[in-house]
C-alpha cells in the first residue's frame, strides 16, 4: 500500500456536494498533479462528516486541520500554503461563536468534540467505495466474529445484553424482535432494513448509507444469521441516489471478498442482499407498508397481529431494522453488549444519532450518548441559535413528534422521557424553532405533511388529519373560533387512540405539544385575531406593523420618507402612537425584529426613520376636543400609558384630569430615560399635544397624600391607574439597607430632578436590562470615575438593547459576565465593598437559558462607593387602601380577563408597567389605548349605548414604489456624538438621519405590505 | 379458549375475531367495512373497543381473540371515537339520503343514527365529484363513497378481477378503477359485485334507479336463467318489473352471493319490447297476431293431420334446456303420451350429449359427478376445453381465488388462450382436436411412472389392461408430434395431476363438439379412474353444461331412449310403469334424435320447438333451414322470435323464468326452485300451461293448477327425485339423486360403487382419429366458435339485453397477429370467411389469445349466422355435431 505524506478528505455527503465539494475535489486533484506532488498527497472522498451546515469541509491529516466553506479559489491556497508550506490557512478555520478566534484542530471544534461515535465512526474518514478501507477499521469483524465463534442464540443473547432499542423511532427492543424471529416457525425468513428515511428534517439514515454503507451490511448480516434469514431487502427510498449507489457497490465488493452470497466466510451461511426502492411515501417506513411495498402492492399498513416476526414479507417471519439500528450491531457484537449497555442511561443504551437543523447555528449531524439533554445538543454542539435570536422550541421525531419548548431543554434524549414532553424520539429529526416561528403555523405545517402522506386507508388517519389541518389552516387564516382548540384536542385524543397504523396514531402530536406549551399563541390567533410570531400572513400588512405593539402603519411611513412626503409621514405617525418622538429615539422595535428585510441582510431602521419624520416633518396641527359626556375620568400617573389613555378618552368626549406626583409630567420617560437618549425638548413638544386636546394634568399632586383615593372616587366616575414601575427590587443579600445603595430607577429619577448624587469614584450596578445600562451611563456623566456591570449570565443573555450595551462599553463602562453579588461590605456606615462570586451555568431555566449557580469558593471583592441594584422593578402601590378590593401581585394589578385592563375593581382600569411590569415605552402606549378602549366599551356598555365609532381621517395616498431588483445593502448608521463629546455631559447621542440617508433606508424596505393581485 | 366481553365470560376457537365471538354472543359491535367474505383490513375503525392493557383501542373485526382477553365494547373512550369516526365518514362526502337508493338500506345512516349524530361537526367538502354512470349498470357516486375498500376486496379477492383499487393518498384517496379509467375502459366485467358490497349508496343499479326502495320493493328468491351454475339470486321487483337483482349469500347456494353480469344486469330481457305478447299465425310467409284458441287449434289440427297421414313418428318435439323441470317432463310427457312417439330430444344433443353417453358407459350415469364447489376441495383441476370465467363465471372467479388466496394449482388445457389461462401452473396448448392423443400421453406417463391408483384400478375398475395397452403407444414423444405439446410438458402435467391428492376434472363443449367428442370424454374418465379421482369430494369427472336446466331437462326424458330418470323406454317394466302412470299405451320404438329431425332429411313432417333454437345452434345453417322448409309444420314455443321461430308456422308466445313457478336442476344435479316474481307480459304463458292446454285440445287431458303437483308426479316416477319436493325445496335446494324425503340429497357420485352391471368402473380406450375437416390450401384457416361472458343460449335471452348488447354488441373473429398481418387485416375491418358451406362477413379482433392458423368467433349476433360455416358430420355414437373445428377461408373485404 502506498503511504502519502498528506491526506485530504474531503467530505463527498450530498449536502457537500449540493454546496460544491465535487469541483473542490477536482481542482485539489488538478492543483496536486499541477504541483507535482501525487505521491505525496492524496485526495479521499468520504462519506458525510456531519458538519453540513459548514460545507464543502475538507479535514487534512495527520495534522486534523479542519477547513469549511472551502471553494475552487481556495484550492490553490490551501496546496501552496499548507501541503508545501506546511502553513495551516487560517481563514478558512472554524471560529469559535463568541470570540471569533479561529480553532485548528477538528478535535477541538465544539461540533466535533462533544459527540460521541458508534454508528458515525468512520464518517469523513474512510472512502465509502472502498470495502479495504472499512475493513481496516475493524470493518467485517463482527461477522467473522458472529459467524465463526458465536451461534445465533448467543448473537441474539449478546444484542440483548446491550440494550439496544430500535432506532427507527418506536426503541423496542432489538434483540427481543430477533428473539421473535428466530423462534417463528417457517424455513423462509426475512432480514430487512428500513432506509426509507422520511421524516421532513431527517437526513441520518442517508447519511450512515453514503459514508459507511459496509457496516449496515454488516449488521444486516449478523441479524440474517441471527434470526435464520437468508434473503434480505433494503428498502431504500429513490430519491437517495448517492446511497444507491454506494450500496450497490458495498454490495458488489462484499460479494467480492466471500462476506456476501453462499458460505459466507467458510461459515456454511448464505446471505443475499437485494435493494429494493421504495417511491417515497413517508407512510411506508410504517413496516407492514413496507413489506406491502416490497411486495409489488400499495404501501398500505394493515392491522397488527399478525405481527411481522411471525407474518411478515409474503407471510414469512420478518425482521425489520433500520438503518441506524443496524449500523450499531458490529459493535456490539465485536465490543460485546456489555460495553455497548455502559453507554447512555438507565433506560436507553448506546448512542442516538441525531439530524440538526432549523434555526441552528451548526446545522448537521450529531451522535451523542442516549441521555444527553436537549439543550446540549442545540446549545453546545449545535452552537445556540442562528441571529443571536430566541430558542423557542425545538421539534423531535419530525411530522409524528412534538415541539419541546424552552423549559425542555434539559429533557434528556431518552425514549419515555421525550415521550413525556409529548414528543417522541422517532428516527431523530431536531428541527431548532426561533421566536419568529408560529406554534399554530409549525403544527399546520407537520399536519399537512401527516394528511398528506396518510395513505387513505383508515378513517382516522386520513379523514382525522384532514379536519385537523382545515381547523389549523382556519386558524392560520384568521378564521378561528371559539372551539377550534377544544376539537383539535377531541379528535387528536381520538386519532391517537384510534387510527391504524404509527403514522396516524402519532400525527395528533405536534398540534397536542403546542397546545400544551403554546396555548395562548392558539388563543392569541383566535381571540385576539393575532400571530405573535408574525408568520400567519392572512393577520396583517406587514410583519412590522402586526409585531408592534400600537400596530403603527410602518410601511406607510416609509413609503412617505422616500417619497419626501414627510409631513404626511408625520400625520400617519400620530394616527397610533402619541409619542413618536420618543419611540423614534427609544423604541426596542419588536417591528425590527421581524422585518422581512432582515432575512436577506439587516432589518430596516424603522425607529430611526421615525425619528427622522418626527425631526423634520412639521408637527400636525392639534385641535382641542370639546367635553360631550357626562363621565368624568381621573388618571393617576402621567407616563406613556397614563397619557396615552388621557388622549384617547379625552377625543372619544371625556373630561380627563391626570394626577401626577412629581413636578413634571412623562413618568418613565422623563425619570427614567436619561436625557442623552431622549432630549426633554421632545418629550416636552408631545406632552403638549395631548394639553392641547383639553386633557388637564396636574402635577406634584400624589394620590393618596395630596389627595384621597376616596376623595378621587367620590368625585370621577372612573379610575385609569397608570402609575408604572418606579420601585427597585432589592438584591435580598446581607447590607443592602446600607447608605450609598440606591435603586437603578430611584437613581436616575434623583438625576433627572436635578439632584446632586455622589456616586464615588467606583459604582457597581448589579444586572442586565436597559436599566442597568441607563444607571452606568448616567453614573459614568455623573462623575464616577470608574463603572462595572456585573451580571450573573452571559452577554448573549443580557436584556439590555445590544445597541445600548456596546454604547456603554464605548464609553468605558465594564462589565463582568458570569459574577453575581453576594454580599455589600460596609465600614462606618459607608460602603466598602461588595463581595461576589462566579457563577457557573447548569441547567436550563424556563426562559430557555441556563441558569447561573455560585461556583464554591470563587468569592471576590471590589472595591466600590456605590452599589445599585438594577434587577427590576415594580409599582408603588402603597397608595390603595386595603379596602378598595383591587387585587395586586408582585408589585402588579391583576386585571380581569384574557389581555383586559380592567382591574378586579368595577370601573377601575389600569395601564402600563403598573400591570404588566416593567416593559417599553411603546408597549405601555398600546396598553394606554387598550384602557381608554376598554374603559369607554365599559361606559357605553352600561348605558346601552352603541359603541364609538372614530371620525374619519384624512386620506393620505401610500404611494408604492419599490427597487426592480433588491441588493444586499446594510443598514443605514446612525450618526452620533464621538465618546469624547459625550463624556461629563448629557447631550443627546445620537445626532439623527440626514435626509439622504434617510432616502436611502427608506429604499430599503421591500413593502412586504404590498398585495399582489 | 375464553374471553371476557363487557363483563361476560365467552368460550371462542382460536382464530376468531373478538367481533366474531362477540357477534356469537349476540353483543352488538357495530362494523362498516366488514363483510365476512374478504379478509378485515380494519380501515373504518367503527368497530373499535377497548382492550385492557392494549395501548391504544383495538379494531375488533380483525384482532383475534386471547386466551384471557378483556374486552369492552361500550365504554365512554370507545362511544367517543365511534362517534367521531362516524362524524368523519358523514363528512366526508355529500349524503342526500333523500332520493339515495340505499336509503334504510345503509350502513352508514344505521351508523349516524345509532350514534346519535343529527349533525356531524365538520363541514361536507366544497366540491362534488361528478357522478359517473356512462355505462346503463353501474353509477358510481363517489360523493358518496366511505373508502370502506369493500369494492376493491371483493373485485380483488372474491372476483379476482382486480379492476378497481384505491388510488391517490391521504385525503385525496380514492377507489375505482386506475388512472381514472372509466370501469369500461378497465376491462370491468361488471359483476356488480361491487355494488352488492357497497354498504353506502356509492356504488348502485343504474336500471333500477328511482325505481324503488328497499320498503317498496317484493323481494323474490330464485335460480338464474343463464348457466349451468344456478345461482340463487334475489330480484327486487315493483310494478311488476325487476329493478335489481341480487345473489344470495347463503351458504347452501352454489353462488354464495356472487353472481355475473347477466345476473346482475342482463335480467333486462324479461321486459323487452321485442318480447312475443300474443301467438303469431303465419300466413303467406307473414307472422299475424292470433288469439289463443286460433293458434291452438291450427296445431291440433296439422298434429292431428299429420298423425293421420304419416303416423306418430312423423311427429318430432325438441325441448330446451331453459324451460324447468316440470315443463320438460311434461313435454316428453306430451310428446310421448300425445302424440305417441319417441321422437322427443333437446338441444344438448348439439353440445353435451357424448358426456352423457361416455360417463353412462364409464359410470353408469351421465351427470356432473361432483358439486360446482367441488373446486374448494380439490388440489388440482385439469381444466380441458372450458372458457371457465366466462361461461361459469362465479365459480371461474372461486377458482381464480383459490389459486390466487389458495393452495388450488390449475392444469388448464385449451388451444385458446382463455382468461383461466392466466392462473395455470401449466397450460397445455394443444393442436385443436387432439384431446385423446394429450389425455393418453398423461396416462402413458402415469402408468410408466407407476403414478396410478393401483389399489383403486385393482378393486374399482374394469380393462384396465386394454387401456394400458392401447397407451402403451402414446408415448410423450408421439404425443408431442400430434398436440404440438412439448413432451416435457406432457409429463409435467402427467405427474402434477397424478401425485394431487384429489384431481379434478372439469371440461367444457371444446371436448364434446367433436365426432369423437364421445371418446374425448372416456379419455378424461379413463384419467380419472385410473389415478383414482371418482367417487371424492373435490375430485370426479364433471362436464359444465353451459345451459341452465341442461341437466334438469335430460332427467326429465326429454331423449328418445330414455323416460325421465334415465329409465330406458326398451325396458318392459319401465314401460309400463309410465303407461301406468300416465294412463295410455306407451311406444317401445325408439325415436330420433335432433340431429335426425333437423340436419338429417328424414320422415319428421310436423315439428314442436319449445324454447329451441336449432336455427341458430345447429351446424351447416343452409341445410338446416331447408330441412326445416321441407316439414310440414313447425311450431315453435319461445319469448321471442328466434331464427328458428321465424320457419315456424305457429309461434305460441312463452313466459320467461320470472313469470313462472318451477325448479331447474344445475350442471352439478342441484334442483333448484324457480319462483314466479311478476305476472306474465302480455299474453304469453308458462310452457307447462301451454302444453297442458295443447294436450287437452289434442285429447290427452294434463290438468295441473301448479307445477308443485308435476313436481309431485315426478318425484312419484323418477327415483333420482324421489324425495324432491317443493317444501323441502323451500330451505334450499337438493341435489340428487334423492331418492326419498329423508334422503339429504348427494355432494357426489360413485362413492362406494358405479351404476353398472358389475359396480365397476370402465375404462374405454380411445385412439386418436382427426378431425373430419382439417385445413387444406383452398381454406387454410380452422375455425372453431365458443361464447362470451355475456352471451348464452344462442344469444335468445341475453341479445335482447340492452345491458349485455353494450357490453358485447356483435360477433367478432378473434384472428391471431401473425395471420392479421399476413392477410393485412387491422382491428376492426370487416373479412369475409367462407367454407365449403357458406359464408359470412365478420369484423376481425386480432388477439394472440387464438393460435396462428386458429380463427374464433362467438355465435351470438343474429346478423352474422356464424353456424353456416360449421359441418354437421356427427359422432357416431352421441350424434352430436363436430361445431368446434371446420376450415375456412378468409378474405379482406
Amino acid at each position: 500500500m502506498k503511504i502519502f505524506r498528506s491526506h485530504i478528505l474531503i467530505c463527498g455527503g450530498t449536502a457537500c456536494r449540493a454546496s460544491g465539494s465535487v469541483a473542490v475535489r477536482q481542482a485539489l486533484n488538478h492543483e496536486i498533479a499541477r504541483r507535482g506532488i501525487t505521491n505525496e498527497a492524496q485526495v479521499v472522498e468520504t462519506g458525510c462528516n456531519g458538519f453540513c451546515a459548514a460545507g464543502p469541509v475538507i479535514t487534512i491529516y495527520p495534522e486534523g486541520t479542519f477547513y469549511q466553506y472551502v471553494t475552487v479559489d481556495d484550492v490553490p491556497e490551501i496546496i501552496e500554503e499548507h501541503i508545501i508550506k506546511g502553513r495551516p490557512v487560517e481563514r478558512l478555520m472554524y471560529r469559535e461563536p463568541e470570540t471569533e478566534k479561529p480553532i485548528p484542530h477538528v478535535k477541538d471544534i465544539p461540533f466535533f468534540g462533544k459527540q460521541k461515535l458508534i454508528v458515525l465512526k468512520n464518517r469523513g474518514i474512510i472512502d465509502a467505495e472502498k470495502i479495504d478501507e472499512y475493513i481496516a477499521r475493524d470493518g467485517y469483524l463482527g461477522v467473522a466474529k458472529a459467524l465463526t465463534e458465536m451461534t445465533p442464540d448467543e448473537v441474539i443473547e449478546e444484542v440483548k445484553k446491550s440494550g439496544i432499542r430500535g432506532r427507527g423511532g418506536a426503541g423496542f427492543p432489538a434483540g427481543l424482535k430477533w428473539t421473535f424471529a428466530r423462534r417463528a416457525k417457517g424455513d423462509v425468513k426475512y432480514m430487512l432494513c428500513n432506509a426509507d428515511e422520511g421524516d421532513p428534517g431527517a437526513f441520518m439514515d442517508r447519511s450512515v448509507l453514503e459514508a459507511d454503507p459496509h457496516a449496515v451490511l454488516e449488521g444486516l448480516i449478523i441479524g440474517a444469521y441471527a434470526i435464520g434469514a437468508h434473503q434480505s431487502y433494503i428498502y431504500c427510498r429513490a430519491e437517495y441516489p448517492l446511497a444507491i449507489r454506494r450500496l450497490n457497490v458495498a454490495i458488489a465488493q462484499a460479494k467480492d471478498y466471500g462476506l456476501l452470497g453462499e458460505d459466507i466466510l467458510g461459515s456454511g451461511f448464505d446471505l443475499n442482499i437485494d435493494i429494493y426502492q421504495g417511491a417515497g411515501a413517508f407512510v411506508c417506513g410504517e413496516e407492514t407498508a413496507l413489506m406491502a411495498s416490497i411486495e409489488g402492492r400499495r404501501g398500505m399498513p394493515r392491522p397488527r397481529p399478525p405481527f411481522p416476526a411471525n407474518q411478515g414479507l409474503w407471510d414469512k417471519p420478518s425482521v425489520l431494522n433500520n438503518v441506524e439500528t443496524l449500523a450499531n450491531i458490529p459493535q456490539i457484537i465485536l465490543n460485546g453488549g456489555d460495553w455497548y449497555a455502559s453507554i447512555g442511561n438507565e433506560r436507553c443504551k448506546g448512542t442516538k444519532v441525531f439530524a440538526l437543523t432549523g434555526d441552528v447555528n451548526n446545522v448537521g449531524l450529531v451522535e451523542v450518548p442516549m441521555g444527553t439533554p436537549i439543550g446540549d445538543i442545540i446549545f453546545d454542539i449545535g452552537g445556540g441559535i442562528q441571529g443571536g435570536k430566541k430558542f423557542k422550541a425545538a421539534q423531535l421525531g419530525g411530522p409524528s413528534g412534538g415541539c419541546i419548548p424552552a423549559e425542555g431543554l434539559n429533557t434528556p434524549t431518552d425514549y419515555e422521557e421525550i415521550t413525556k414532553m409529548g414528543a417522541i424520539m422517532g428516527s431523530g429529526g431536531l428541527i431548532v424553532m426561533d421566536e419568529d416561528t408560529c406554534m399554530v403555523d409549525t403544527a399546520r405545517f407537520f399536519m399537512e405533511f401527516c394528511q398528506e402522506e396518510s395513505c387513505g386507508k383508515c378513517t382516522l388517519g386520513r379523514e382525522g388529519t384532514k379536519r385537523m389541518l382545515e381547523i389549523l389552516t382556519g386558524i392560520c387564516n384568521s378564521q378561528g373560533k371559539e372551539g377550534d382548540i377544544e376539537l383539535l384536542e377531541d379528535l387528536a385524543a381520538t386519532i391517537k387512540d384510534g387510527a391504524l397504523c404509527g403514522l396516524g396514531q402519532t400525527a395528533p402530536n405536534p398540534v397536542l405539544s403546542t397546545i400544551r406549551y403554546f396555548r395562548d399563541e392558539y388563543e392569541a390567533h383566535i381571540y385576539d385575531k393575532k400571530c405573535p410570531a408574525a408568520v400567519c400572513s392572512a393577520f396583517f400588512k406587514s410583519p412590522c406593523q402586526h409585531a408592534c405593539p400600537v400596530e403603527m402603519d410602518v410601511p406607510a411611513y416609509i413609503a412617505l420618507v422616500r417619497a419626501g412626503r414627510v409631513d404626511d409621514a408625520y400625520k400617519i405617525l400620530k394616527r397610533t402612537n402619541p409619542f413618536p418622538g420618543v419611540c423614534g429615539r427609544v423604541c426596542p422595535q419588536f417591528c425590527a425584529n421581524k422585518c422581512r428585510r432582515g432575512q436577506l441582510d439587516e432589518p430596516m431602521a424603522i425607529a430611526w426613520l421615525k425619528r427622522y419624520i418626527t425631526d423634520n416633518g412639521s408637527r400636525p396641527n392639534v385641535e382641542p376636543v370639546k367635553v360631550t359626556r357626562e363621565e368624568k375620568i381621573a388618571i393617576i400617573g402621567s407616563g406613556p400609558a397614563g397619557l396615552t389613555a388621557a388622549q384617547d378618552l379625552a377625543k372619544r368626549g371625556y373630561k380627563v384630569e391626570v394626577f401626577e406626583d412629581l413636578p413634571k409630567a412623562g413618568g418613565m420617560m422623563r425619570y427614567g430615560i436619561p436625557e442623552y437618549r431622549l432630549p426633554r425638548e421632545v418629550l416636552d413638544i408631545e406632552i403638549g399635544d395631548i394639553k392641547a386636546l383639553g386633557v388637564e394634568i396636574k402635577i406634584n399632586t400624589r394620590v393618596g397624600k395630596d389627595i384621597s383615593w376616596d376623595e378621587l372616587k367620590n368625585t370621577y366616575d372612573h379610575i385609569v391607574i397608570a402609575i408604572g414601575a418606579h420601585k427597585s427590587w432589592k438584591l435580598d443579600i446581607e447590607g443592602e439597607d446600607i447608605d450609598g445603595v440606591i435603586g437603578a430607577v430611584e437613581f436616575l429619577r434623583a438625576v433627572n430632578l436635578g439632584k446632586t448624587i455622589d456616586v464615588g469614584n467606583h459604582v457597581a450596578i448589579i444586572g442586565g436590562g436597559n436599566s442597568a445600562i441607563d444607571a452606568a451611563r448616567t453614573s459614568l456623566r455623573n462623575g464616577a470615575g470608574e463603572v462595572t456591570i456585573l451580571y450573573r449570565r452571559e452577554r448573549k443573555d443580557m436584556p439590555a438593547q445590544a445597541v445600548e450595551i456596546d454604547a456603554a462599553l464605548e464609553e468605558g463602562v465594564n462589565i463582568e459576565y458570569l459574577v453575581a453579588p453576594t454580599r455589600i461590605i460596609a465600614e462606618g456606615g459607608k460602603i466598602k465593598g461588595i463581595e461576589c462570586k462566579k457563577m457557573a451555568l447548569g441547567e436550563f431555566d424556563r426562559s430557555g437559558r441556563r441558569r447561573p449557580s455560585f461556583i464554591d469558593g470563587s468569592e471576590f471583592t471590589l472595591d466600590v462607593d456605590t452599589v445599585i441594584p438594577a434587577i427590576s422593578q415594580g409599582a408603588d402601590t402603597s397608595f390603595i387602601p386595603e379596602d378598595a378590593e383591587i387585587s395586586i401581585k408582585r408589585d402588579r394589578f391583576e386585571v380581569v380577563g384574557r389581555n383586559g385592563t380592567m382591574t378586579t375593581a368595577d370601573g377601575i382600569f389600569v395601564a402600563g408597567d403598573a400591570a404588566s411590569g416593567p416593559a417599553t415605552v411603546v408597549e405601555a402606549i398600546s396598553q394606554g389605548h387598550k384602557a381608554a378602549r376598554d374603559l369607554d366599551s365599559y361606559i357605553r356598555g352600561k348605558n346601552n349605548e352603541p359603541p364609538y365609532k372614530a371620525p374619519s381621517e384624512e386620506r393620505i395616498d401610500i404611494p408604492f414604489e419599490v427597487d426592480e431588483e433588491t441588493e444586499e445593502q446594510p443598514r443605514g448608521s446612525m450618526p452620533d456624538l464621538p465618546v469624547t463629546e459625550r463624556a461629563g455631559n448629557f447631550k443627546e447621542v445620537e445626532k439623527g438621519y440626514t435626509k439622504e440617508i434617510a432616502y436611502k433606508e427608506a429604499c430599503r424596505c421591500l413593502r412586504c405590505d404590498a398585495e399582489i393581485e | 379458549m375464553q374471553i371476557t366481553v363487557d363483563g361476560k365470560e365467552l368460550e371462542f376457537n382460536p382464530g376468531q375475531t373478538i367481533y366474531e365471538v362477540a357477534k356469537e354472543n349476540n353483543i352488538h359491535i357495530p362494523v362498516l367495512c366488514h363483510y365476512e367474505q374478504v379478509k378485515p383490513i380494519g380501515a373504518c375503525r367503527v368497530c373499535v373497543v377497548e382492550v385492557e392493557r392494549a395501548r391504544t383501542l383495538i379494531p375488533s373485526c380483525c384482532t383475534p381473540a386471547e386466551d384471557g382477553m378483556v374486552v369492552y365494547t361500550n365504554t365512554n373512550r370507545v362511544l367517543k371515537s365511534r362517534k367521531l369516526t362516524v362524524e368523519l365518514l358523514i363528512s366526508m362526502g355529500h349524503h342526500n339520503c333523500m332520493t339515495c337508493e340505499s336509503n334504510r338500506d345503509c350502513v352508514l345512516q344505521d351508523l349516524a343514527y345509532e350514534m346519535g349524530i343529527e349533525m356531524p361537526r365538520f363541514e361536507e367538502p366544497k366540491e362534488r365529484k361528478p357522478i359517473e354512470d356512462a355505462n346503463s349498470m353501474i353509477i358510481r357516486d363517489m360523493n358518496k363513497c366511505v373508502l370502506c375498500g369493500l369494492c376493491v376486496r371483493v373485485c380483488q379477492e372474491i372476483q379476482v378481477n382486480n379492476i378497481l383499487d384505491y388510488s391517490g393518498r391521504g385525503p385525496r384517496s380514492t377507489v375505482g378503477p386506475a388512472f381514472n379509467m372509466s370501469l369500461e375502459e378497465a376491462g370491468c366485467k361488471f359483476c356488480g359485485a361491487c355494488i352488492q358490497a357497497c354498504p353506502v349508496g356509492a356504488l348502485s343499479f343504474k336500471q333500477g334507479r328511482f325505481g324503488g326502495r328497499t320498503w317498496e320493493v317484493q323481494k323474490v328468491q330464485t335460480t338464474c336463467p343463464h348457466c349451468g351454475v344456478g345461482c340463487q339470486i334475489e330480484l327486487w321487483v315493483k310494478d311488476g318489473k325487476i329493478k335489481r337483482v341480487y345473489g344470495v349469500e347463503e351458504d347452501n347456494t352454489e353462488n354464495k352471493g356472487q353472481i355475473c353480469v347477466k345476473s346482475r344486469f342482463g335480467l333486462d330481457f324479461v321486459h323487452s319490447p321485442e318480447r312475443l305478447t300474443r301467438p303469431l299465425i303465419k300466413k303467406d310467409g307473414k307472422f299475424k297476431e292470433a288469439s289463443w284458441d286460433e293458434a291452438l287449434d291450427l296445431v291440433v289440427t296439422n298434429f292431428r293431420k299429420i298423425k293421420k297421414e304419416y303416423g306418430s313418428d312423423a311427429l318430432g318435439g325438441i325441448a330446451s334446456s331453459k324451460s324447468t323441470n316440470e315443463e320438460c317432463y311434461l313435454f316428453q310427457k306430451f310428446i310421448r303420451s300425445c302424440l305417441g312417439t319417441n321422437n322427443v330430444d333437446f338441444c344438448t344433443r348439439f353440445c353435451h350429449t357424448p358426456s352423457a353417453v361416455a360417463l353412462s358407459r364409464a359410470f353408469g350415469g351421465g351427470a356432473m359427478t361432483n358439486s360446482m364447489r367441488l373446486v374448494e376441495k380439490a388440489d388440482v383441476v385439469l381444466i380441458a376445453g372450458l372458457n371457465f370465467t366466462e361461461m361459469c363465471s362465479t365459480i371461474g372467479a372461486l377458482t381464480k381465488h383459490l389459486v390466487q388466496f389458495g393452495n388450488l394449482k390449475l392444469i388448464v388445457v385449451d388451444p385458446r388462450g382463455v382468461e383461466i389461462a392466466d392462473y395455470a401452473k401449466v397450460w397445455l396448448r394443444p393442436n385443436i382436436g387432439t384431446d385423446i392423443a394429450w389425455a393418453n400421453g398423461m396416462m402413458n406417463v402415469i402408468i410408466n411412472e407407476d403414478l396410478y391408483d393401483h389399489d383403486f384400478v385393482e378393486k374399482r375398475t374394469e380393462k384396465f389392461n386394454e387401456l394400458k395397452k392401447l397407451v402403451s403407444k402414446y408415448t410423450p414423444e408421439k404425443v408431442e408430434e400430434i398436440t404440438g405439446i412439448p413432451k416435457e410438458e406432457i409429463i409435467e402435467t402427467a405427474r402434477l395431476y397424478a401425485k394431487a391428492d384429489k384431481a379434478s376434472v372439469l371440461y367444457g363443449m371444446g371436448v364434446t363438439q367433436h365426432i369423437y367428442g364421445t371418446d374425448n370424454v372416456s379419455a378424461l374418465c379413463n384419467l380419472a379412474l385410473l389415478t383414482g379421482n371418482v367417487g371424492k369430494e373435490g375430485t370426479g369427472v364433471n362436464t359444465i353444461a353451459k345451459q341452465n336446466n341442461g341437466q334438469g331437462a335430460g332427467d326429465m326424458g326429454c331423449l328418445p331412449p330414455i323416460y325421465p330418470g334415465g329409465q330406458p323406454i326398451s325396458d318392459p317394466k319401465v314401460n309400463k310403469k309410465f303407461e301406468e302412470a300416465w294412463g295410455v299405451k306407451l311406444s317401445m320404438k325408439p325415436g330420433v334424435t335432433e340431429s335426425d329431425m333437423v340436419i338429417n332429411k328424414g320422415k319428421i313432417k310436423g315439428l314442436y320447438v319449445v324454447g329451441g333454437n336449432p336455427m341458430r345452434s345447429g351446424p351447416n345453417l343452409n341445410n338446416i333451414r331447408k330441412v326445416l322448409e321441407d316439414m310440414t309444420f313447425i311450431v315453435v314455443q319461445d319469448m321471442f322470435l328466434s331464427e328458428t321461430a321465424q320457419v315456424a308456422d305457429v309461434v305460441l308466445p312463452a313466459c320467461s323464468f320470472a313469470e313462472k313457478d318451477g325448479t331447474f336442476t344445475n350442471t352439478a344435479r342441484l334442483i333448484q326452485r324457480v319462483r314466479k316474481a311478476i305476472d306474465p307480459i302480455g299474453e304469453s304463458k308458462p310452457d307447462w300451461e301451454i302444453i297442458c292446454e295443447l294436450s287437452k285440445r289434442m285429447g290427452y287431458e294434463m290438468s295441473y293448477t301448479h307445477p308443485r303437483e308435476i313436481m309431485n308426479e315426478i318425484a312419484s316416477l323418477v327415483p333420482p327425485y324421489g324425495g324432491v319436493s317443493y317444501e323441502r325445496l323451500e330451505d334450499g335446494g337438493l341435489r340428487w339423486p334423492c331418492p326419498n324425503k329423508d334422503h339429504p340429497g348427494t355432494l357426489y357420485l360413485w362413492k362406494d360403487k358405479f351404476n353398472t352391471k358389475t359396480g365397476k368402473g370402465f375404462f374405454f380406450p380411445a385412439d386418436y382419429n382427426p378431425p373430419a375437416e382439417l385445413p387444406d390450401k383452398s381454406y387454410p384457416f380452422v375455425f372453431t366458435t365458443g361464447k362470451d361472458l355475456c352471451h348464452l343460449h344462442t344469444g335468445s335471452y341475453t341479445r335482447h339485453s340492452a345491458a349485455l348488447l353494450e357490453l358485447s354488441p356483435e360477433d367478432l373473429l378473434a384472428i391471431n397477429p401473425l395471420d392479421a398481418q399476413g392477410l393485412d387485416v387491422k382491428n376492426g375491418d370487416k373479412v369475409k370467411v367462407s367454407s365449403r358451406r357458406g359464408e359470412i362477413k365478420i369484423n376481425v379482433r386480432i388477439t394472440d389469445r387464438v393460435p396462428k392458423g386458429t380463427v374464433f368467433s362467438t355465435l351470438h349476433s343474429s346478423e352474422i349466422p356464424v353456424n353456416v360455416l360449421t359441418i354437421d358430420t356427427l359422432d357416431p355414437l352421441a350424434k352430436t355435431p363436430e361445431l368446434k373445428i371446420c376450415a375456412v377461408n378468409i378474405k379482406a373485404v
